[in-house]
């Protein structure tokens, strides 16, 4: 462990505050990974009680579920696929610098993650704001002509629940990388051994990503 | 001390350098894929349709969660902890599938392609339902008894 | 920070005067703010215990109020809709904000680090998050109680929660919230136990609670974000109605029957699975005598986990489900009674042969074995499906889970709070008042719970205020049960808050126990340990050298 490894820039990482009740950093690193990991399996738990939703009612209305399906803007979909899978790209450069002690580099990378979050709540805003216009809403809010099959609000249900629980998501994300950046600008102290706070947060926004990895084949491919 | 040494692997595998390049290829190889899951989604496959998208969707998890997330160089509790829920996510959707699968027809949604009882109303411009559906859409009167 | 070299061997105290520089966790610190702030482990437990008192008797109160009602066949002293709020809100509070935090949050909180030879949970500032967490959702679900109530049953089963014009709202988001506390409990502690275990303490030189916390804090991890994303979408539901679960929008409510019991049917074992914990450190402490089959109980506490979450359907026998699958969770229902046989053949195989020192904590042992033993085996005859037919929603289930869930739990409460007690304050409590109200909590809750077991036998249905008159004179006898129950626990109240500040001086080990977390003082000082960190040699629970023990009349 090195407790004052110089960085790129010439400067001394400050070393991280080790909590008194750890025997280590390097525990004390392992014990954060692992509380992450396990925050991540919660919201993949979460999320998956969409998913089973999702699961039991496309296997009750495969018809509803595929006309349905074809409703919906594929272009933006796959454009909004790309957009977020480059902004876990940048998210996980971010991690890449923060190891390399280039803090600058963070900050810009992780703005970028920021911009493209903020570009696919746009193109999500503009998905939302189709659907309440031609009436393919959940429920009993259903007034679409196109599709008169059962189950097709159904699949609207599911469809609302899923990305809006996924938007917010991708908020509290955009919050977290938010913290990051600052502190990469303001202190600037990210550095070879500290650098858990942009891993955590770019762990969680991979995990935004990987939800909707699953969620684009799933609503948008029927 | 196991702890310890778990905890040291893991710090010396997340130190050890791999250059930005890895990112990129992974950036790479995600976006090949996405257009492959577009293509095939666009065929519309038959029966196999769904789950080669899943399949596709799988493997660029799997690749998120790897290098992205740096799963590949964490050992021991944090693949247990990824893999066990992953597990209990399929064991989730099993159960109600399967339920759906072999139950008597009649306790399905009506509706539904297991179902012989009428559809229900769809919605479209409806707003009563034939099985009591829209209580508190038209029954207004109803929830200011309620109070 | 290395392993000390100053090997501390239990129970022959290590030596210092220097304790006076040290004071313990209560008097370190006396300002309000110096306990609504602080990260240390204890404190946040003792203020879990406070709240989940209070919660206590809330559900009590009610729980009283439904033995009122019930007391004659007609009403009593209330209306149907008051009565279905009360159950429902007994429910609510009683497991939601009582029994699921009770043993985890609180003992857990307390005694985990002490056990493991830390000087506090892995992540100190999001215990005490956890506990404000709580208290929030708390408050939003007493709010939305104050306001009018629920009257859905603690199930809230949909269609109907979606459809009633009482408050389910404010009242489920509440339980949503309190879901996160439990969550950030469970992490705190799965981290805890993987990474702050003290030189010497293995894997399988953990205290047995300790197994027990960890294999709840997996189940509670894994299993309430499901019951989260339930409430929030019944929630959502009941405010805009997306027709989720609403079979005239083509939803299917045994679908959301699935996800609710996915999360709790395990959510039980997250009641009961501390409480097994909590009983092997007591049984082997009082029997002095090293647990029997140590690996076995270890095993088990994480078998009924995994386990657990594959019993689910036997909730839904009559809900509609398909009877395949109703046969399939009635076979792996029997595996959760192997698992918790295990333990409870090795608890009797500790006391067997032990010199067992009879006191409070121990009475209460006795208690949670029946309890155990005899709510464990109506469980399987419940978890038969021909059985279960007949039997469903009727005052037997009420009793069974009584007895399983509350009773085992309960007593475990009750025996930590007294084994515990003079670690928690230093100061001991009068024997003989706590060995009467056990005594009158384990008739109590008999009397309450049999009448119950027979009245359901009989055909008395679950959640009506009014009964056939033939019904009463066993209504009658859960009721006085019932009383004498409330009565036990105003004497635990009692003669416990005059011990909190005339007790006697406890000393460091009142129990002569061989638990880690007696090997410091009791109280403990802030930061757990004085002086450099204790290694720990021995194993937990070690009474007797089993080759010694091996000679006749040795022991």
């Amino acid at each position: 462990m090195q407790s004052s490894a110089s960085t790129a820039d010439g400067t001394v990482a400050p070393v991280p505050r080790l909590a008194m009740h750890f025997a280590s950093l390097e525990v004390q690193n392992h014990a954060a990974r692992l509380g992450m990991w396990l925050f991540l399996a919660t919201e993949i738990l979460l999320f998956a009680g969409l998913f089973i939703c999702y699961g039991c009612y496309r296997f009750l209305f495969p018809e509803a579920w595929a006309a349905s399906s074809r409703s919906l803007d594929l272009t933006m979909g796959t454009v909004n696929t790309i957009v977020l899978i480059t902004s876990s790209l940048t998210a996980a450069l971010a991690v890449h610098y923060a190891k390399e002690g280039k803090n600058r580099m963070v900050a810009i990378q992780i703005f970028l993650t920021l911009l493209m979050a903020v570009g696919f709540l746009v193109i999500k805003y503009f998905e939302y704001s189709h659907k309440f216009h031609i009436g393919t809403l959940p429920g009993r809010y259903y007034f679409y002509e196109g599709i008169q099959l059962p189950g097709a609000p159904m699949y609207f249900t599911v469809y609302f629940c899923a990305t809006a629980l996924h938007g917010l998501h991708v908020i509290i994300g955009m919050v977290v990388l938010t913290f990051s950046m600052v502190r990469a600008l303001r202190r600037a102290d990210f550095g070879p051994n500290n650098y858990t706070m942009v891993e955590l947060g770019s762990m969680y926004w991979h995990l935004v990503d990987l939800v909707w990895i699953f969620l684009f084949p799933m609503l948008y491919l029927v | 001390m196991a702890i310890a040494n778990e905890s040291r692997q893991e710090a010396h595998n997340m130190e050890e350098h791999h250059g930005a390049g890895r990112y990129w290829l992974i950036w790479g190889v995600l976006l090949v894929l996405t257009l492959v899951t577009v293509i095939t989604g666009r065929m519309h496959l038959p029966s196999f349709g769904l789950v080669l998208a899943l399949v596709i969707a799988t493997v660029k998890g799997t690749l998120v969660t790897l290098y992205f997330m740096h799963l590949i160089d964490h050992r021991g509790a944090n693949r247990l902890v990824f893999s066990v829920s992953i597990l209990f996510v399929l064991l989730m959707l099993a159960v109600p599938l399967l339920d759906l699968g072999t139950r008597f027809r009649g306790s399905n949604p009506p509706g539904s392609q297991y179902s012989d009882l009428q559809p229900p109303d769809i919605g479209a411009n409806v707003k009563e339902g034939r099985f009591g559906g829209g209580v508190r859409s038209h029954g207004s009167h109803e929830q200011s008894e309620g109070h | 920070m290395t392993p000390s070299s100053s090997i501390a061997s239990p129970g022959a105290a290590p030596a210092h005067d220097e304790h006076h520089d040290h004071p313990n966790y209560l008097v370190d610190g006396t300002t309000i703010k110096s306990w609504l702030l602080t990260v240390d482990h204890k404190r946040i437990g003792l203020m879990f215990l406070f709240w989940v008192l209070l919660f206590f008797l809330v559900g009590g109160i009610f729980a009283m109020l439904i033995r009122l009602e019930l007391l004659t066949p007609g009403p009593t002293i209330m209306d149907a809709m008051t009565y279905n709020r009360t159950f429902t809100l007994h429910g609510l509070v009683m497991i939601f904000l009582f029994m699921i935090p009770a043993i985890p949050a609180v003992f857990g909180n307390f005694m985990l680090p002490l056990m493991l030879g830390a000087k506090d949970v892995a992540f100190p500032r999001l215990n005490l998050l956890s506990l404000y967490i709580y208290l929030g959702g708390a408050m939003l679900a007493l709010w939305g109680m104050l306001n009018g109530g629920l009257d859905t049953g603690w199930t809230f089963y949909a269609p109907y929660s979606t459809h009633t014009t009482t408050t389910v709202a404010p009242v489920l988001f509440g339980a949503f919230i309190i879901g996160f506390s439990s969550i950030v409990t469970g992490i705190n502690f799965i981290v805890t136990v993987h990474t702050m275990r003290a030189p010497g303490i293995t894997w399988f030189k953990m205290p047995l609670f300790v197994w027990a916390i960890y294999a709840t804090s997996c189940i509670q991890v894994l299993a309430t974000p499901v019951i989260g994303l339930l409430l929030v979408l019944v929630t959502v539901e009941n405010l805009f109605g997306f027709g989720m679960f609403d079979p005239a929008r083509g939803g299917d409510p045994v679908l959301f029957q699935h996800l609710f019991w996915f999360y709790s049917h395990p959510a039980v074992y997250i009641m009961v699975l501390p409480a097994f914990g909590v009983m092997s450190e007591i049984v082997a402490s009082f029997s002095r005598k090293n647990i029997f089959g140590y690996r076995a109980v270890a095993y088990s506490s994480l078998g009924i986990a995994f386990v657990g979450f594959f019993a689910w359907g036997h909730h839904m026998f009559v809900s509609g489900q398909s009877t395949f699958v109703g046969g399939l969770f009635g076979v792996l229902t029997m595996l959760v009674g192997v698992f918790t046989a295990i333990k409870v053949f090795n608890w009797v195989g500790t006391v067997y042969k032990g010199a067992v020192d009879f006191k409070t904590p121990f009475a209460y042992f006795c208690g949670f074995l029946f309890f155990t033993v005899f709510g464990g085996m109506t469980g399987i005859a419940l978890g038969t499906v021909s059985l279960d037919v007949p039997w469903h929603d009727t005052y037997f289930v009420v009793a069974h889970f009584h007895f399983i869930m509350v009773g085992a739990t309960i007593m475990a409460f009750l025996a930590a709070l007294h084994y515990w007690f003079p670690k928690m304050f230093g100061r001991t409590y009068h024997e003989g008042w706590g060995l009467v109200s056990a005594a009158l909590i384990i008739l109590g809750f008999n009397a309450t719970f049999i009448p119950q077991f027979l009245l359901g036998n009989n055909g008395m249905p679950r959640r009506y205020y009014e009964y056939p008159e033939r019904f009463q004179a066993l209504n009658v006898a859960s009721t006085a049960g019932a009383s004498l129950l409330a009565f036990g626990f105003v004497i635990i109240a009692c003669y416990l808050t005059y011990a909190l500040f005339y007790g006697r001086a406890a000393g460091k080990n009142p129990w002569r126990s061989k638990g880690y977390e007696w090997l410091t003082e009791s109280p403990p000082p802030t930061h757990n340990f004085v002086g450099p960190q204790p290694t720990y040699p021995e194993e937990p629970h070690f009474y007797v050298d089993p080759k010694k023990a091996e000679v006749p009349d040795a022991v």
